[in-house]
C-alpha cells in the first residue's frame, strides 16, 4: 500500500513539473516544425504520397495526427491539470485569505521603506491610503505591533491558471469536433440537387439527411474588373420541400442545423443532354476536365477540355477517352444548340454554359469549446501580463511614548522589480498624508 | 487623382527609407561619439521616417479602399510602422536612446530589402482575393504588428546586453558605458515580450477565427500557422523560464534574439521556404 501510494505520488510529482511541461513543449514545438519541411498528406496528398515510403511509414507525412503527436498534446495537458489543481490551493488562500506578516522578519526586504511617527496617525494612515489606492487590507493586531498586506489586482493571481487550463479546453474542443464533427466537400453545378449523404467525405460520418439545391451560382466582379466574390444560392430541403435558403460567399457562411457550408471554389462548366437510344440524360461538365461523365453501358469519357465566350455565344471544345486510353479517341468543338456524334454510341447536343460552386461542408460541435478556450486564454494571459497583483505587507512596531514604526515592503516575483514605481507612490502618498497629518495637529495644539 | 494619390505614396515610402536610414547613421554616430546634438537629430529622422510611413500607410487605405496589409510590401510597410512606433515609445518611455543604434537597422534594412527585391509590379495595391476579404484580416494584421513590433525592440535589447555583458567595462567599453545598466535592459526586454506575448496570441487566434470563416477550419497546420505556434512556444519557453527558474540576463537575452529570428521565419522564412495557405502572401 505504501509502495503503491509512493508510487503514486512518485508520478503525481513527475506530471507536475514544470520541467516536464517545458520538455513536451520543447518536443511539440520541434516535431511541429519538421511537420513543415515534410508535404503533408491533408495539405498536399500528391507531393506527400511522392515522398519516400519509408519516411510515409514513420509517419512524416502526417505528423500531426500522428500517435506520437497526440500522446504529447495529451501528456501536456495531463501535466497542465496536475499543475493547476496542485497550485489551486495556494493561490485561491493567496487571493482570498492573505496573512499578514508575524513580525518585521516577514515583510519583503528587498523594496521596503520605513517610516516613523506616532502609532495612531501611522495606522490610520495606512487604513485610509491603501484601500484608497486600490489594496485590499487585511490587518491583524499583534502584541505590541500590528500587522497588515495589502493586495491590489489580486485576481491576477488567477491569470497563469486560467491560461494553462485554458489549453486543456481548447484540447477537449479539438477532440469533441474529431470525434462528433465531419468534414466533406461537394461541387455541383447550379440547378443540381446534392443528397447531403452523397458528399465525398474528408473525415467523420454524416448521419443528417437532407438535401442542398444549388439554384445559382456566380463568380461576380467589380466594376474596376476586379474579382468580387463568388456567390452560391442554395436551399436545404427535406423530404423535397424548401426549408431554408441563404447566399454564401467566401468569408461568409451559411449555417443549419449545425451543418455550415463554406463558399470554397467556383468553375465555369457547360450544360449538355446524351441522347442514349432514346433516353435523354442532362449532363453537366466543369471547364478544363474537372469531372467527367461516362455513359451508361460504355467505356467512353466525356469531357469539356476547354470553353469560350459568354451564355449567348457559347463555344465548348469536348474530348472522349475510351477505357484507359490516355488518348482521346474524338475530339470536337460545339456552339449552343449543336449535336455530334460520339462513337455511334450516343448523341451529343450542348444546351449552354452553366457554373459549378464548390462548398466546403462541415460540422464542428468543438468550435464553441475552441472560441471559450481562446477567450480563456486571453483573458488568463492579460490577467497575468497587464493586471499582475501588487502586495505590499507592512508591521507598525510600537516603541516608546506613542511613537511607532512602520515598515513596509512590496513582494516581488522573480521576473523581478517592475513596479517599483507603484510602491514609490504609495510611500509617497503615506508620507504626505503624515505630514498634512501633523501640521493640523500642530495647528490644533 | 489616383495617379497624384500612388506618386504622393511612392515619394513617401523614399522620404520614409532615406530617414530611417539617416536615423540609423545618426544613432550609431551618436553611439560612437555621443554628442547631444547628433542624438537629437537621430530621434528627429527617426520621427520624420514615421511621419513619412504613417502617410504612406493612410494612402495606401485611400488607394486601395480596404486596410493595407494584403500583401508582402503593404506589411513590410507597416511593420515597419509597428517597429518605430514601438521604438520611439520605449526611447521617450524609458530614456533609453542607445536602443536606437540597435533597433534602427530593422526598418531600414526591411524597407531596403523592398526597394532591391520587389518591382514595381509587386507594390502596387492589386486586387484581393475573395477570402482576403474580411475585417478579420484587419485586426488579425494589427495584431501582428504591434507583437512583432515589441519582440523586434526586445530584440534589440537583447542584442545590446549580450553586447555590453561581452565587452563589460573593459578597454573597448567606452561605446559600451553608453548602454544601460545590464539589469535594466533585462527588465526592459522582459517588459517588451511581456507586452507582446498577449498580442501575438491574439493573432493567432483572430487567424483561427478568420480562417475558421474562410475556410471552415480554424487550424489546418498551414505552414505559417505553425511557425507563429513554434514561435509563441520559444516566448512562452522564455517567459516561463524568467518567472519559474527566475532565468536573466544572459540566457533570456538569447531567447529573447532567438525569438526574434523564429518571428522573422514566421514573417520571411515561410513565404520562401514553404508553401500554405498564407502562400498569397509571396513576396
Amino acid at each position: 500500500m505504501t509502495e503503491k501510494s509512493d508510487k503514486q505520488g512518485k508520478l503525481w510529482e513527475l506530471f507536475s513539473s514544470m520541467k516536464l511541461g517545458l520538455a513536451l513543449l520543447g518536443i511539440i514545438a520541434f516535431v511541429a516544425a519538421i511537420g513543415t519541411f515534410f508535404p503533408q498528406i491533408s495539405q498536399e496528398p500528391d507531393k506527400a504520397r511522392a515522398v519516400g515510403q519509408v519516411w510515409q511509414a514513420l509517419g512524416f507525412t502526417h505528423l500531426y495526427s500522428t500517435v506520437w503527436f497526440r500522446l504529447s498534446l495529451g501528456l501536456l495537458s495531463l501535466n497542465l491539470i496536475v499543475c493547476s489543481v496542485q497550485r489551486f490551493s495556494g493561490i485561491y488562500r493567496r487571493t482570498f485569505k492573505p496573512l499578514p506578516p508575524e513580525s518585521a522578519a516577514g515583510v519583503p526586504r528587498k523594496i521596503r521603506a520605513e517610516i516613523e511617527a506616532a502609532v495612531p496617525v501611522l495606522r490610520q494612515a495606512v487604513e485610509r491610503v491603501m484601500p484608497a489606492m486600490g489594496y485590499r487590507l487585511t490587518t491583524a493586531d499583534k502584541e505590541e505591533m500590528w500587522t497588515f498586506v495589502g493586495m491590489r489586482h489580486r485576481w491576477g493571481n488567477w491569470g497563469s491558471v486560467v491560461t494553462h487550463l485554458s489549453f486543456v479546453v481548447l484540447l477537449v474542443g479539438a477532440l469533441l469536433g474529431s470525434a462528433l464533427g465531419f468534414r466533406g466537400y461537394f461541387m455541383a453545378a447550379a440547378g443540381e440537387v446534392v443528397p447531403i449523404q452523397q458528399i465525398q467525405i474528408e473525415k467523420g460520418k454524416v448521419s443528417e439527411d437532407f438535401s442542398v439545391r444549388i439554384n445559382s451560382a456566380e463568380d461576380r466582379f467589380l466594376p474596376n474588373g476586379e474579382r468580387d466574390n463568388w456567390y452560391t444560392d442554395l436551399s436545404i430541403l427535406e423530404s423535397g420541400k424548401e426549408v431554408g435558403r441563404q447566399t454564401i460567399s467566401v468569408n461568409h457562411p451559411f449555417t443549419y442545423r449545425g451543418i455550415t457550408f463554406y463558399q470554397a471554389s467556383f468553375a465555369n462548366g457547360a450544360r449538355f443532354t446524351a441522347d442514349i437510344k432514346g433516353q435523354k440524360i442532362p449532363v453537366m461538365l466543369q471547364d478544363q476536365g474537372g469531372n467527367y461523365f461516362q455513359a451508361p453501358g460504355t467505356d467512353l469519357y466525356l469531357i469539356v477540355a476547354a470553353m469560350q465566350g459568354g451564355s449567348g455565344q457559347a463555344a465548348v471544345m469536348f474530348q472522349v477517352y475510351k477505357g484507359q486510353g490516355s488518348q482521346p479517341v474524338q475530339t470536337g468543338q460545339l456552339t449552343v444548340g449543336e449535336r455530334a456524334d460520339v462513337q455511334g454510341q450516343y448523341q451529343l447536343t450542348f444546351d449552354g454554359s452553366t457554373a459549378f460552386t464548390g462548398l466546403q461542408v462541415k460540422r464542428d460541435p468543438g468550435v464553441w469549446v475552441i472560441w471559450l478556450g481562446s477567450a480563456l486564454l486571453l483573458v488568463g494571459l492579460m490577467l497575468s501580463f497587464y493586471w499582475s497583483p501588487r502586495i505590499v505587507s507592512g508591521v507598525l512596531e510600537m516603541r516608546s511614548a506613542g511613537q511607532g514604526k512602520l515598515i513596509l515592503g512590496l513582494a516581488t516575483g522573480k521576473s523581478g522589480g517592475s513596479r517599483h514605481a507603484d510602491f514609490d507612490a504609495l510611500v509617497g502618498t503615506l508620507k504626505e498624508r503624515l505630514t498634512s497629518e501633523m501640521a493640523t495637529e500642530e495647528e490644533l495644539q | 487623382m489616383n495617379s497624384g494619390l500612388t506618386n504622393l505614396e511612392t515619394s513617401m515610402f523614399y522620404l520614409t527609407i532615406m530617414a530611417y536610414f539617416l536615423s540609423m547613421i545618426f544613432y550609431w554616430v551618436w553611439f560612437g561619439f555621443k554628442q547631444q546634438v547628433i542624438g537629437q537629430f537621430a530621434t528627429l529622422l527617426a520621427i520624420v521616417g514615421l511621419a513619412g510611413n504613417t502617410t504612406a500607410v493612410v494612402l495606401r487605405t485611400i488607394i486601395a479602399g480596404r486596410p493595407p496589409l494584403s500583401n508582402g510590401y503593404e506589411f513590410i510597410l507597416t511593420f515597419c510602422w509597428g517597429i518605430v512606433a514601438v521604438y520611439l515609445f520605449a526611447e521617450f518611455r524609458y530614456r533609453i536612446k542607445p536602443l536606437g543604434a540597435f533597433v534602427a537597422p530593422l526598418p531600414f534594412l526591411l524597407l531596403a530589402y523592398i526597394v532591391m527585391k520587389m518591382g514595381p509590379e509587386e507594390r502596387v495595391a492589386q486586387a484581393i482575393p475573395p477570402a482576403l476579404k474580411s475585417q478579420w484580416l484587419t485586426f488579425h494584421v494589427i495584431t501582428a504588428i504591434l507583437s512583432y513590433g515589441a519582440f523586434a525592440v526586445s530584440f534589440g535589447l537583447g542584442m545590446m546586453y549580450l553586447l555590453k555583458s561581452h565587452y563589460g567595462g573593459g578597454a573597448s567599453g567606452k561605446a559600451s558605458s553608453r548602454i544601460p545598466d545590464l539589469e535594466v535592459l533585462d527588465e526592459l526586454a522582459y517588459k517588451m515580450v511581456g507586452f507582446a506575448f498577449p498580442f501575438l496570441t491574439l493573432c493567432i487566434i483572430t487567424g483561427a477565427i478568420w480562417a475558421n470563416y474562410a475556410w471552415g477550419t480554424y487550424w489546418s497546420w498551414d505552414p505559417k500557422e505553425t511557425w507563429s505556434l513554434i514561435t509563441w512556444i520559444i516566448y512562452a519557453g522564455y517567459l516561463h523560464a524568467r518567472l519559474m527558474y527566475g532565468w536573466k540576463g544572459k540566457r533570456a537575452a538569447w531567447m529573447a534574439v532567438f525569438g526574434f529570428v523564429a518571428v522573422l521565419f514566421t514573417f520571411f522564412g515561410v513565404n520562401y521556404f514553404l508553401p500554405g495557405l498564407h502562400s498569397y502572401a509571396q513576396i
